[in-house]
């Protein structure tokens, strides 16, 4: 085996380990059907594996991988997109939409979850992925480079992210931890 | 029981929900690769399969007609699907392979992608359209040509059926322009992100 297989193969045990659980919940935000999920979920694994025998730490390790995640989740939108016609929405618009799951049953973890998911996955790919990386704790310089938003506009959609949490998860009423 | 989450515990409901952990083994990896080159090839194969199946047909009435102008006609047509096969298969199909994408951010992936989308939909009338007007406008004349006992109908049938493939082309021709407009906002939109405000 070449030298830069073992490489290749180093880099990606060493991101399965360390990123393994956050390039799934990015694939969860992507796509709600779980068999096409798994599906996207290997493309990733397959595509992160092949990336390595590119990588030349120009960025970090973790944007490399958030950035191979991020676009291959994002063909498979556009590719489902055009399957099944559904209408993606910005952050814009996502503000002035109502929330059709809004009510005070809306309490537990795991609803909140559910809610936080149906929410993301109605954004275009674009705000899914800062509102994802968001939602992982990324600052938002990193978020700058993985998704290629200048600072500026990043602050902007961060600010509108928490405002549209904020409200959405308080018409649910109470919440139990 | 807390008041709704704040944006700090709807980070932790985020990164604490239960994950299944897959990873793939290096043999794994190695033959889902192929399998997905497989799909790719296959993929690729089924359009020009399509369209060579159509050059075929032509080609059938190359060989059974006896009149050199039709003739010239089918194979001007022949040519035409040919250089839109080779058309689709250099521009048709997203190329960025895994490494680009480690390389570019999310704005500058998708604006690739729409880009290339335009400029195919943009110049459509010459890849896609223009190669194939050659040969079938030759092939309309001949026809014309081979009955001239019933000049008079034929003559009008002719004109009928060449403003009705006009009228087909100019439709798809303006149709993609449209479309390919509609990507050029997008693509305007993508670049005031990288703005900095």
């Amino acid at each position: 085996m070449p030298a830069h297989a073992s490489t290749q193969d180093d880099l990606y045990q060493e991101a399965a380990e360390t990123y393994g659980s956050a390039v799934e919940r990015l694939a969860r935000g992507y796509e709600a059907d779980p068999d096409l999920r798994r599906d996207l979920l290997q493309d990733i694994h397959v595509a992160l594996w092949r990336s390595f025998a590119g990588f030349d730490g120009r960025c970090s390790l973790r944007t490399w991988i958030y950035r191979v995640a991020h676009n291959v989740a994002a063909s498979h939108v556009i590719r489902q997109r055009r399957a099944k016609s559904a209408t993606l929405v910005e952050l814009e618009e996502l503000e002035n939409l109502p929330d059709p799951s809004a009510s005070a049953a809306a309490a537990d973890r795991r609803h909140v979850l559910e809610r936080l998911l149906e929410l993301i996955q109605r954004l275009k790919p674009l705000e899914r992925q800062v509102i994802l990386a968001y939602l992982e704790g990324l600052e938002a310089a990193e978020i700058g480079d993985i998704t290629g938003i200048s600072p500026a506009n990043v602050a902007t959609k961060i600010h509108r992210i928490k405002r549209i949490l904020a409200r959405r998860f308080q018409e649910g009423g109470q919440y139990n931890e | 029981m807390n008041e709704s989450p704040p944006n700090d515990v709807l980070k932790s409901v985020w990164q604490n929900q239960k994950t299944e952990g897959i990873r793939m083994s290096a043999d794994d990896l190695r033959r889902k690769a192929k399998q997905f080159h497989g799909k790719i090839l296959w993929r690729n194969l089924r359009e020009y399969l399509a369209v060579l199946a159509v050059a075929a047909l032509f080609g059938f009435e190359f060989w059974r007609t006896t009149d050199v102008l039709a003739r010239a006609g089918f194979a001007l047509t022949i040519a035409g699907m040919l250089y839109l096969v080779w058309q689709l298969y250099r521009k048709g199909s997203s190329r960025a392979l895994p490494a680009e994408m480690g390389l570019a951010s999310g704005l500058e992936f998708f604006k690739r992608e729409l880009e290339r989308q335009r400029d195919l939909l943009q110049n459509v009338g010459k890849w896609y359209l223009g190669p194939l007007v050659p040969g079938l406008a030759i092939i309309t004349i001949a026809s014309a040509r081979s009955n001239p006992g019933h000049l008079r109908h034929f003559a009008l049938f002719l004109a009928l059926y060449s403003l009705i493939v006009a009228f087909i082309f100019v439709s798809i021709w303006k149709f993609n322009r449209r479309a390919a407009r509609k990507l050029q906002r997008q693509i305007e939109e993508l670049d005031a992100l990288k703005e900095p405000r």
